[in-house]
């Protein structure tokens, strides 16, 4: 197939159904060529192993390919749709055309990282709508994965390629849909939690509780004032946007300090935690900010109001290589022999 | 717990503070002249600080901002120094001496760090 029937008029977000190894790389390998035959710009964010296999088999061409870690890149899937976009601003305008490999879904991912890497496929659809056209495969192990997070695939995917043939899916939810608040329900606490109802002036209680919690949590200072930074701005948000006072509860979940801000107003935003922030100084930098400085933060529509959940685990964390303004860095490549 | 006592020791005894609340105390101070934050910033009195920035230098030049004794300072606060500093006139800026480090990091991932009118420095004003 030559390159111009290749390229593409919009944004093309596709998920890749496979199982196993020989599936995956005849699910992308193909893709990538593609890619290079046509001189585009190409990101594979996969997991190490993949990485590996897939630069093994491009040989001397893997150099033609940029790489990035998932696992860094999408330990907040938050921060993966700002990665997309420093990409496809990086290399918009030079490259003879765009495509990327994303697969932020593993078996194994706990279940509130699951909901938030499903959230982000949806909003993928959002976020580059109308843009610059480019092609992102999402590869899904069925094998490996459960029956509902490929149902699940299936509505967030525009096309879906399963044993070689790529279609548009009949079940995708549509763009508009994407956009609609997340309402899916978040798990109640097993855990024993505080509770703390506030307003304007209790921010520096707020503050406080989350410290102290933190320290109980033998949380390496620096993170417990990230945490600290990023629980004020979502608790002022929260008042600022919503009625009346608002609720507060933190509770430890297996190794994380979990953060809940509850208030009774509605957002609308779908991408307001994904947006880098402009430098005038009126552009809305909270919820960003909690994104960059924590491990993940949950935004739930719920019937009676807004909830937003910040995590954050009590260890050292992953590092994100914050200070490098967010951008995927990309890995030298260093073919594996 | 955030010591909040600590805030308030070494501000300067003979010039009564230009600003202060239960969190925060805003004094002069001299070689160089400029103005010493004490306490936590949030949206309760981030306006005050603009205030306070907007008062506190009847001249023109550098701005000297001494934050080594700043426990806290949210978005609102520094949006409050980005603003002082960009309507000094051209070629001058407002130098943040003693940052805290939470806040240098939470500066450069809002995307405040390279301002050309701010200038970030952690000595202490003592060593100007």
């Amino acid at each position: 197939m030559s390159a111009r029937l290749e390229s593409v008029q919009a944004f093309r977000h596709e998920a890749l159904l496979y199982s196993g190894w020989e599936e995956f790389i005849l699910g992308t390998l193909p893709f990538i060529r593609n890619g290079l035959n046509a001189h585009e710009a190409i990101l594979v964010v996969v997991s190490a192993e993949k990485r590996a296999v897939l630069r093994t088999a491009l040989d001397r061409d893997a150099d033609r390919v940029l790489f990035a870690d998932m696992a860094q890149v999408g330990s907040n899937p938050a921060l993966i749709i700002p990665a997309w976009q420093a990409f496809v601003r990086k290399h918009g305008s030079t490259a003879a055309g765009l495509r990327g490999i994303g697969e932020p879904i593993w078996k194994g991912r706990p279940d509130d990282e699951l909901a938030e890497c499903q959230r982000h496929e949806s909003l993928l659809n959002v976020a580059f709508a109308g843009g610059r056209p480019w092609r992102l495969l999402c590869p899904y192990d069925m094998a490996q994965l459960d029956e509902a997070v490929i149902t699940e695939a299936r509505k967030s995917h525009e096309f879906v390629n399963e044993a070689g043939t790529s279609a548009p899916s009949e079940t995708f939810r549509g763009v508009e849909a994407c956009r609609e608040p997340f309402s899916q329900p978040l798990p109640e606490p097993d855990h024993r939690f505080d509770e703390f109802v506030f307003s304007e002036s209790d921010l520096a209680s707020v503050r406080d509780m989350a410290l102290r919690q933190a320290h109980a949590a033998r949380m390496p200072e620096p993170r417990a004032r990230d945490l600290v930074a990023a629980l004020n701005e979502i608790a002022t948000n929260a008042l600022m946007h919503g009625a009346g006072r608002c609720g507060l509860r933190i509770w430890r979940d297996q190794g994380k300090l979990i953060c809940e801000v509850r208030n009774s107003g509605s957002f609308d935003h779908p991408l307001a935690d994904r947006q880098e922030p402009g430098p005038e100084a009126s552009s809305p930098r909270g919820l960003w900010l909690a994104n960059q400085l924590c491990d993940m933060v949950q935004i739930r529509a719920l019937s009676d109001g807004t909830a937003v959940r910040v995590h954050m685990r009590t260890d050292t964390g992953v590092d994100r290589n914050l200070m490098h303004g967010h951008q995927v860095e990309p890995e030298r490549t260093d073919r594996l022999n | 717990m955030i010591d909040r006592r600590a805030a308030h020791q070494g501000a300067p005894a003979d010039d009564g503070p230009i600003y202060a609340d239960s969190f925060l105390v805003v004094t002069r101070t001299h070689q160089p002249d400029g103005l010493r934050f004490s306490g936590e910033i949030d949206i309760n009195n981030s306006s005050a600080v603009a205030e306070a920035l907007r008062r506190g230098f009847p001249n023109g030049g550098d701005h000297h901002i001494d934050l080594r004794s700043l426990l806290f300072c949210d978005i609102s606060g520094i949006r409050a120094f980005v603003d002082a500093g960009r309507e000094l006139e051209p070629g001058h800026q407002l130098r943040l001496h003693g940052l805290p480090k939470p806040l240098e990091r939470v500066m450069q991932v809002t995307g405040w760090s390279d301002l050309p009118w701010l200038a970030m420095c952690t000595c202490t004003m003592d060593q100007e």
